[in-house]
């Protein structure tokens, strides 16, 4: 017969083990998420959060405007000109190969192990009027784009509305 | 007997041959002066790349002593400047030092003509004529121990590389699209870690951007010499 300590070490043990998985599956997700944006353009999605993403990157690679979640004539030329500089497959479709190659341009501006609040990655392209650049923010469980000037940013899975001129900047909330 | 000595004379001819020949040289002269005046001075890179930062806020930083050649200059980006630009909502002294050295050459330069849209050929767009300028982005964080998240995909290569000449490690990954494609190099040591970042970028005329073997030997540079 189990004693009531058996018991608590077995309980104990289950829980330790439930966290350490959990927190494990929870890293490869955060990571998933920063390579696997969803297809844009002709061949996926033509509004949303993961459109605003990938014309975060184009507005600093190309000087496209605006960065507003509509997919357009103009992403698609954008989208074209850097597949074709990265030496992609030249289709104006923001793909999984042309996503990854827009993520290696993101940099972390904090140290790396230090948890930033608010913007904490960025592409930045250096052009002749000045540098052109575009923020992401990241945590365990989601990342999304901050959109310069104005308020209008667009995480992209948890859809929460992040500003990077107010005063106070809204964290993404990582439920559950 | 009476002899007569002549006084010398000066020839008339030899006079106008004078003054033609002194002309001469003078138009030459002025010609070169004036063609020569619309002559760039030489450029002349430094021998250590870190003059190129002096005077600024990574004056003291650890960073590259070596840049290709056809690096001209640095902009710097402080921390302050990026707490800044990002409304102050994080530590200063958590935020990275950015140095961009831009490449020189026609095949580094920015060929935008406006943004994005029909203007733009779709031929000219396929063969890589528009394309953003090219730099090579260097970013320290001082005293963090930490490389970034490691990438993963397809056409994601990621190998360790000795540094010959600081005898550390740096982690090269390469978003290999046929040859072509961005390139980050990652390393870490007792002050800090570190990041590079280039383009091997496709053009017309062949590629521009560092390469790979530049963007190493620029890391192994870093801590070569300061030690």
């Amino acid at each position: 017969m189990p004693t009531t300590r058996t018991w608590l070490q077995a309980g104990g043990g289950t829980v330790a083990a439930a966290l350490i998985i959990a927190a494990v599956v929870q890293a490869m997700n955060s990571s998933a998420m920063w390579v696997s944006n969803d297809p844009v353009g002709e061949c996926g999605q033509t509004s949303g959060g993961a459109v605003v993403a990938a014309q975060n990157v184009l507005s600093a690679s190309t000087g496209l405007e605006p960065v507003d979640g509509s997919w357009d004539a103009e992403s698609e030329v954008a989208t074209k000109a850097f597949q074709a500089h990265n030496g992609l497959p030249v289709n104006g479709c923001v793909d999984t190969g042309t996503w990854v190659t827009m993520r290696a341009y993101v940099i972390s501006l904090c140290d790396p192990e230090f948890d930033c609040r608010g913007p904490d990655h960025r592409v930045r392209y250096a052009a002749p009027g000045g540098a052109r650049e575009a923020y992401f923010a990241d945590n365990d469980c989601d990342w999304g784009s901050y959109v310069l000037p104005g308020v209008a940013h667009t995480p992209v899975t948890s859809n929460k509305i992040m500003a990077l001129s107010r005063d106070a900047v809204v964290e993404i909330e990582c439920e559950g | 007997m009476v002899t007569s000595i002549e006084e010398p004379r000066i020839r008339p001819e030899w006079l106008l041959g004078g003054a033609v020949t002194l002309l001469g040289a003078i138009v030459i002269i002025v010609v070169t002066l004036v063609l020569g005046s619309g002559e760039e001075e030489p450029v002349v890179t430094p021998a250590d790349a870190t003059e190129l930062t002096a005077g600024t806020c990574a004056e003291d930083l650890r960073q590259p002593h070596w840049v290709p050649d056809s690096v001209r200059r640095a902009v710097v980006e402080c921390p302050a400047d990026i707490s800044a630009g990002i409304g102050r909502t994080t530590a200063e002294d958590h935020l990275g030092t950015w140095i961009v050295y831009p490449l020189d050459g026609a095949e580094n330069q920015e060929t935008f003509r406006g943004g994005p849209g029909p203007a733009w050929p779709e031929d000219e767009v396929r063969s890589g004529a528009y394309h953003p300028a090219s730099a090579i982005t260097y970013v320290a964080y001082p005293g963090s121990a930490e490389l970034s998240d490691e990438m993963s995909g397809d056409n994601v290569m990621v190998e360790w590389v000795d540094l010959a000449e600081s005898g550390l490690d740096a982690r090269v990954t390469r978003v290999d699209n046929n040859g072509f494609g961005p390139v980050r190099v990652e390393w870490s040591d007792d002050a800090g870690s570190y990041l590079l970042l280039g383009t091997m970028g496709r053009t017309p005329t062949g590629g521009s951007g560092p390469t790979v073997a530049e963007l190493i030997r620029i890391a192994d540079s870093v801590a070569a010499e300061d030690e």
